[in-house]
């Protein structure tokens, strides 16, 4: 990748930016005209009203108008308003105006021109200006083609980061043979993101849930989250044993990630044949575990944050899950309000909210409506990562 | 983020204000060349008015202790506090750096 380009003018060579010249009195034109040639400007079109340069302005790519105010049919000022206005062309028109006149200098920047120059024509002012703003005309086009670039390559990105997340029906394949419903959300803050949740199958009874947040965000948290999902695809280390596992992965991000780079996580294996749940977590928010029976409790447990030490060791905890038992596990642009940090929320609030929303919109309306929930605006894009599993113990098998 | 760094006899001390987010890199440069040049074998880093910081802002403590050590000082943490006390409990991170 390139940055914007560097190629502008230089003083003395030809340059074909069509420009129209648009003056009622030939004499005016002819002047103009060889002004500009003589300093390498040789591609233009003449207009003798404004109604002609409207005309013209229509069917060619015109970069740069020079604009007569004083004209039949159509004067300098319509002509600005209605290129502006009604045939929104981003032309640069200097406009011809005689430097005493302030309030017809500031008419002109209301109509819409881009600048003024001085009437007589002063060949070194109108040469002048005829550079800058073709100078800064090629500025803007070059920053907008690598932003829209920029744009295209984060994009093409993002789509590959969201295909490698399992499909709803993959999951629902690995999840409902095994006695329970799983829903997951996940939006990047900012087209890519660092966080990542997976789903594995372990046996014919339990199934095994990832949730990873790599630290920042953008391309950088990206980038190792690609590198996770990898590893985490191919370790062959027991999926079923959560904390060997983690203990796993963190010996693996340990080699890979830079001093300042780490990843929270939190995995389980679900056993709802057993009524059990096995996890460990490093460095993750307290998933909730909404209880059948109308309580609920955040997870206990801890571990230290993953990558930054080599050789730690992960506890495996445990705790029942029975029918109808829901588990919410969620990364921490779920809870943290940097704008407004006394207004972050605490487990006991999300506790209480999902809650509510779990006795309203169960399965695959929870998300939307957990996410309205917790943010005044749930279509704003989030400061950080956000991502959201839901897991229903259905018990049927 | 803001802060204000102050050398006395035996320590570096930085203390750091408001929020320490993936923003503040840049900022945070400044603090980790000032601890690989400082003459004092300690740096403080003084938490007391951070009020929040994200996983980004972790990784630079992290990036600091690193600093730290390879230029041969200690690096404490102090004043930790509210939001700080709670991501410093949940990512374990007083395992890594000393908290004083």
């Amino acid at each position: 990748m390139s940055g914007p380009d560097e190629s502008l003018l230089s003083d003395h060579a030809v340059d074909t930016a069509l420009i129209l010249i648009v003056d009622d009195q030939k004499s005016s034109r002819l002047m103009i005209a060889a002004v500009l040639e003589a300093a390498g400007f040789t591609n233009h079109l003449f207009a003798s009203d404004g109604v002609e340069a409207l005309d013209v302005l229509e069917r060619e790519p015109v970069e740069i108008v020079v604009l007569d105010i004083v004209m039949p049919n159509k004067d300098g000022f319509d002509v600005c308003r209605e290129v502006r206005q009604r045939l929104n062309l981003p032309v640069s028109i200097l406009i011809q105006t005689a430097l005493e006149d302030a309030d017809q200098r500031a008419s002109a920047f209301d109509a819409g021109a881009s600048d003024v120059i001085s009437k007589p024509i002063h060949p070194h002012e109108i040469v002048s200006r005829v550079r800058l703003h073709l100078e800064r005309r090629r500025m803007m086009n070059s920053l907008q083609r690598y932003r829209r670039r920029m744009e295209e390559e984060l994009k093409a990105a993002e789509a590959m980061q969201i295909s490698l997340l399992k499909s709803d029906e993959d999951v629902a394949a690995i999840a409902r043979p095994r006695g329970a419903d799983l829903w997951t959300f996940y939006q990047a803050s900012n087209q890519l993101g660092g966080d990542l949740w997976q789903v594995f199958e372990i046996d014919e009874t339990r199934f095994g849930i990832l949730m990873i947040d790599l630290s920042g965000h953008g391309v950088a948290a990206a980038i190792n989250a690609f590198r996770v999902h990898m590893l985490t695809d191919t370790l062959r280390h027991d999926r079923s044993e959560p904390g060997l596992w983690l203990a796993a992965v963190n010996d693996y991000l340990y080699q890979i990630l830079p001093v300042e780079h780490f990843a929270t996580a939190f995995y389980a294996v679900i056993d709802t044949a057993s009524g059990h749940l096995h996890y460990a977590i490093a460095g993750a928010p307290p998933p909730i575990l909404l209880e059948a029976s109308g309580g609920w409790q955040a997870l206990g447990g801890s571990g230290l944050i993953l990558g930054c030490a080599p050789g730690v060791s992960y506890d495996t905890w445990k705790t029942s899950l029975k029918q109808g038992d829901r588990l919410l596990c969620y990364s921490d642009a779920l809870y943290e309000n940097f704008e407004q940090p006394d207004l972050s929320l605490e487990p006991e609030d999300l506790a209480r909210l999902a809650h509510d929303v779990v006795s309203r919109e169960g399965g695959a309306g929870f998300m939307s409506a957990m996410i309205g929930q917790v943010f005044d605006d749930p279509e704003a894009q989030s400061r950080d990562d956000l991502t959201l599993l839901l897991l229903e113990v259905t018990g049927d098998r | 983020m803001e802060y204000r760094t102050e050398n006395r006899d035996d320590r570096l001390l930085v203390w750091i204000s408001g929020v320490i987010t993936f923003d503040d890199h840049e900022p945070f440069r400044r603090i980790v060349d000032e601890i690989a040049a400082c003459t004092p074998e300690l740096v403080e880093l003084s938490l007391t008015t951070t009020k929040m910081i994200d996983s980004a802002g972790i990784g630079m403590l992290l990036l600091a202790k690193d600093k730290a050590d390879k230029s041969g000082k200690a690096l404490v943490l102090s004043g930790v506090t509210g939001h700080v006390a709670k991501v410093v409990e949940l990512s374990k991170v007083d395992q890594l750096i000393k908290i004083v």
